[in-house]
């Protein structure tokens, strides 16, 4: 076992070599320049190549990335080249509002998921089964962000009222911060909650025809008892997992839901960077996410190998 | 019965989510200060401007919609917060950052040597009119080369550390102008400044290359020079609460970045009784759909910059809410089509007059803008009326080629130029990012080119790839799209058509221009330059180096509660707000 853990944790150091190199030369490579952008129509000559030297992209790019790899190790990810705030800083302000989005998000979906899913599964071809059913479609078929325009449009038209607040962090005021986060947890979660509710439906019909299903009515257990303790547990595992795949969707999704809603979470940070050519903003916010990702698998794999002998020994 | 159940399934959703929304607040009434009266004459309700009309086409239809307009309140009342929705500013640092949200943020807390004009001194606009700020007086040697500023005696920096409302002297000018010089990406406008000279505390001289007519409008302009204290030198930048000392009518109390700006009412303003908010806070708001339902729901006071609205938007929002006072104005904009004059085929002239006889402009204003606007929007904008050419008054076998819409002409033209069977272009464009409007014009630009001859394929750009090469003139054949508002003519002639220059997108060379180009820059008496501007204009009426298109109204928006919210065509925001009131706190 320790081997394994040994040499699975040393592939993580050429994986994160690589994605800093990636996400380094993809972003330099991309159409536009930030320097051109910030100065539009006053791009003169003499202004463009001092611009350039006061930000250090006039150096090779060979030297650019040693400064950022070197400023990596002294826990620096760098300064935003607009707003010239410290990257680790900004991130660290903005990734709880990101993170209870998504805490938020994935509990409506589970919620509205699992029960309608549950609802459908056990009374099949019932009008509450199609009623799901037709939701669940619904859902599946509504893109999120058109949803949340809605939302946000359509009671400020005939309502005069607006599900958007000025941003208070749960810390400071919890019942206000929950009050704003709502709304788009709901609309993001329910979005979400489409296919969860699919597969926990067709999860749910499979289990419920298992013999030890039989088995548990034969018995003469009560619905609530086959289906709470004996179906809904081994009918939620393929649910876990596809809510696990949807975890990196809903940090892309909260790039829109943040615009629409005025959260300040890390989202709307990067989309703003990726459309200013904020290279060091760019490269510190994938690097950290990436590194998020990479632990999380490492994780994964370790206690899968913990749980499964069978592993390690491959 | 479709909104009802439209509206049920918006509350079905809300129910769901959270508790019962609170309904706006209704404001406690007002308890006016009494006895405190601003010294400032009643301002007045901005003009509008009218729509000019192009030779050989039919006046523009006034819309049927009629558009509500705020009744100007006799009598300014002093506190509450005037709240708006608009983007962050990437930055505070007015100097290091030339974005329009930066400069409108320095117009709240900063003031330039001298300014344009206040709303009750204003008389358009447009009206660029310098007036002293923080100098009092100025005046020029007889050479030109030396501009003496006289500065305000007894202004006061924000009470905050290490300045702690010390006198501004000379010697913050001579430090903000030279950090002016080395920072910004304006630094181009302190060019013809030699050298910069403390005569005493409250004098400043100026050294110039050459005399420079444009430089009184760069020391007021709001996106340009602002003054800083001198101890900036020892702060890393300009970028925090902390180091954001000004002389402007409000003080930043508070920034939470990506949330919003807090600005206080500067109660040592050099101008008493100015200004008569107590607070205005910038929300933060990225999405322009949430900015306006934030409006509809009277959330924010007014939303985007200046208040400003798309007019597909605000047409449609004037009818169904005629309640929200809307403003309609020529604004200082311009887009055009330019072409790489440089080299064949737009070196030949046939082919540019052919490329502007063929745009339809009153289509396009009857199309997309409603049967309103301006047809003739170059070389200098409609809405710069100090500068503007009477077209009308011009001969028409000349002005047809800056104005005129004749495809046959326009084909013959091609034909003579050596393209009997049409011309292929690629016209660039910025994709998607200047809005619907810009969209569609981008169509109309294809179609009406296509009926004149030319065989166009239309090439979206990303935008940052657009602003760093098409943008700055690096493009194969032709480009369309918007371009910076300038509230100086000399950005517009000498900008657009001296050689080298940036903003030169067509690559003008045109040796009989450039000497007057220098010249109107270079003439100090105002009759005697606008004599020249006019020459310069009336010389480049055939000569179609750029596509001038038409343009339509600029609307603002805000909450009746809201007075005396007057446009002014600069980046000064805050100095809109500054002698704007609320109705209520």
């Amino acid at each position: 076992m320790r081997q394994y853990v040994l040499r699975r944790g040393l592939f993580v150091i050429p994986t994160l070599v690589m994605v800093t190199i990636v996400v380094f030369l993809m972003l330099r490579f991309l159409p536009g320049d930030v320097v051109h952008q910030m100065l539009e129509g006053y791009a003169y000559a003499p202004t463009v190549e001092a611009l350039r030297r006061e930000l250090g992209l006039d150096k090779p790019l060979l030297v650019q990335y040693a400064t950022w790899i070197r400023d990596i190790f002294r826990g620096d990810l760098g300064h935003s080249l607009w707003t010239k705030q410290p990257i680790v800083q900004e991130f660290a302000r903005r990734f709880p509002v990101t993170l209870e989005l998504a805490i938020l998000t994935i509990l409506v979906s589970v919620v509205v998921g699992v029960g309608i899913g549950v609802l459908s599964a056990i009374r099949q071809d019932s009008w509450a089964d199609y009623g799901g059913r037709v939701f669940a479609i619904a859902m599946l078929a509504i893109p999120y962000f058109w949803l949340a325009v809605l939302v946000v449009v359509l009671p400020s038209i005939y309502l005069r009222w607006t599900p958007v607040w000025t941003y208070v962090p749960f810390t400071e005021n919890p019942v206000e911060n929950l009050k704003i986060m709502s709304i788009p947890a709901l609309v993001f979660g329910l979005t979400r909650a489409g296919p969860v509710m699919r597969l926990m439906r067709s999860s749910m019909l499979e289990v419920m025809r298992q013999d030890y299903i039989r088995t548990a009515w034969a018995k003469g257990l009560s619905e609530q008892v086959v289906i709470t303790r004996h179906a809904l547990k081994n009918a939620l595992i393929p649910v876990v997992s596809i809510i696990g795949i949807q975890t990196p969707f809903l940090i892309g999704g909260s790039v829109i839901m943040e615009s629409i809603f005025r959260l300040p979470g890390v989202g709307q940070f990067f989309f703003e960077a990726l459309i200013r050519r904020d290279y060091p903003v760019v490269q510190g916010i994938n690097l950290i996410l990436a590194t998020f990702v990479i632990l999380l698998n490492l994780v994964v794999d370790l206690s899968y190998a913990y749980l499964d002998p069978r592993i390690r020994y491959r | 019965m479709r909104r009802l159940v439209l509206l049920v399934s918006i509350l079905a959703l809300m129910a769901l989510a959270c508790r019962p929304a609170t309904a706006p607040t209704p404001t406690p009434a007002p308890t006016p200060r009494p006895a405190t009266s601003p010294p400032m004459a009643t301002p007045t309700p901005t003009p509008s401007v009218g729509v000019t009309p192009a030779p050989n086409l039919p006046a523009p239809t006034p819309t049927p919609t009629p558009i509500p307009t705020p009744a100007p309140t006799a009598r300014p009342r002093y506190g509450g917060t005037l709240r708006y929705a608009s983007p962050e500013p990437p930055s505070l640092d007015v100097h290091a950052q030339i974005s329009f949200l930066t400069q409108a943020h320095g117009s709240y807390v900063y003031n330039g040597l001298l300014r344009f004009p206040y709303p009750q001194e204003q008389k358009f606009p447009a009206d660029f009119t310098v007036f002293p700020d923080l100098a009092e007086r100025w005046e020029f040697s007889a050479d030109g080369k030396t501009l003496t500023l006289y500065l305000r005696k007894g202004v006061r920096w924000h009470n905050r550390p290490p300045v702690n409302a010390r006198v501004v002297n000379a010697e913050d000018v001579k430090f903000s102008l030279e950090r002016f010089a080395a920072k910004s990406g304006f630094r181009y406008r302190a060019e013809p400044i030699d050298a910069i000279e403390i005569v005493d505390p409250s004098t400043v001289r100026l050294r110039l290359k050459a005399p420079h007519a444009p430089i009184l409008h760069n020391l007021a302009d709001p996106s340009f020079m602002y003054i800083l204290p001198k101890e900036g030198a020892t702060f890393k930048d300009f970028n925090s609460v902390e180091a954001t000392i000004g002389t402007g009518p409000f003080t930043l109390e508070s920034y939470t970045r990506g949330v919003q700006l807090v600005y206080k009412k500067n109660p040592a303003f050099y101008l008493e009784g100015s200004p008569y908010l107590d607070q205005v806070v910038w929300e933060v708001v990225a999405d322009s759909a949430t900015r306006l339902a934030l409006l509809r729901a009277g959330r924010v006071d007014t939303i985007g910059y200046r208040g400003f609205i798309a007019e597909e938007e605000a047409r449609p929002l004037a009818k169904v809410r005629p309640d929200i006072p809307m403003t309609k104005y020529q604004r200082v904009e311009m887009g055009h089509i330019y072409m790489r004059t440089d080299k064949p085929p737009f070196s030949d002239i046939r082919v540019r007059q052919a490329l502007s006889l063929a745009i339809n402009r009153q289509a396009w204003i009857d199309t997309i803008h409603y049967g309103e606007g301006c047809i003739d929007n170059g070389p200098i904008p409609c809405a710069l009326q100090t500068w503007k050419l009477d077209i009308s008054k011009e001969e028409p076998a000349k002005a047809k080629y800056q104005v005129g819409y004749d495809p046959a002409e326009a084909r013959r033209l091609l034909a003579d130029a050596g393209f009997p069977q049409g011309l292929a272009v690629t016209l660039n464009y910025a994709a998607v990012v200047y809005g619907a409007v810009w969209d569609s014009r981008y169509q109309l630009a294809q179609q009406d080119l296509e009926k004149a001859g030319f065989k166009v394929t239309l090439a979206p750009q990303e935008y940052g790839l657009y602003i760093s090469t098409t943008y700055l003139g690096k493009y194969e054949q032709m480009a369309i799209g918007p371009v910076t508002p300038f509230g100086e003519v000399d950005d517009w002639l000498y900008g657009f058509y001296y050689p080298g220059q940036t903003n030169n997108r067509s690559h003008v060379d045109d040796p009989q221009l450039t000497p007057l180009l220098v010249a109107q820059r270079q003439a100090l008496d105002p009759a005697e330059r606008k004599r020249i501007v006019l020459e310069i204009q009336r010389y480049l009426l055939d000569k179609a180096y750029y596509v001038y298109l038409p343009i339509g109204s600029t609307f603002s928006v805000h909450l009746p509660r809201v007075r005396n919210f007057v446009q002014h065509d600069s980046y000064g925001m805050g100095k809109m707000v500054q002698w704007t009131w609320l109705e209520e706190k």
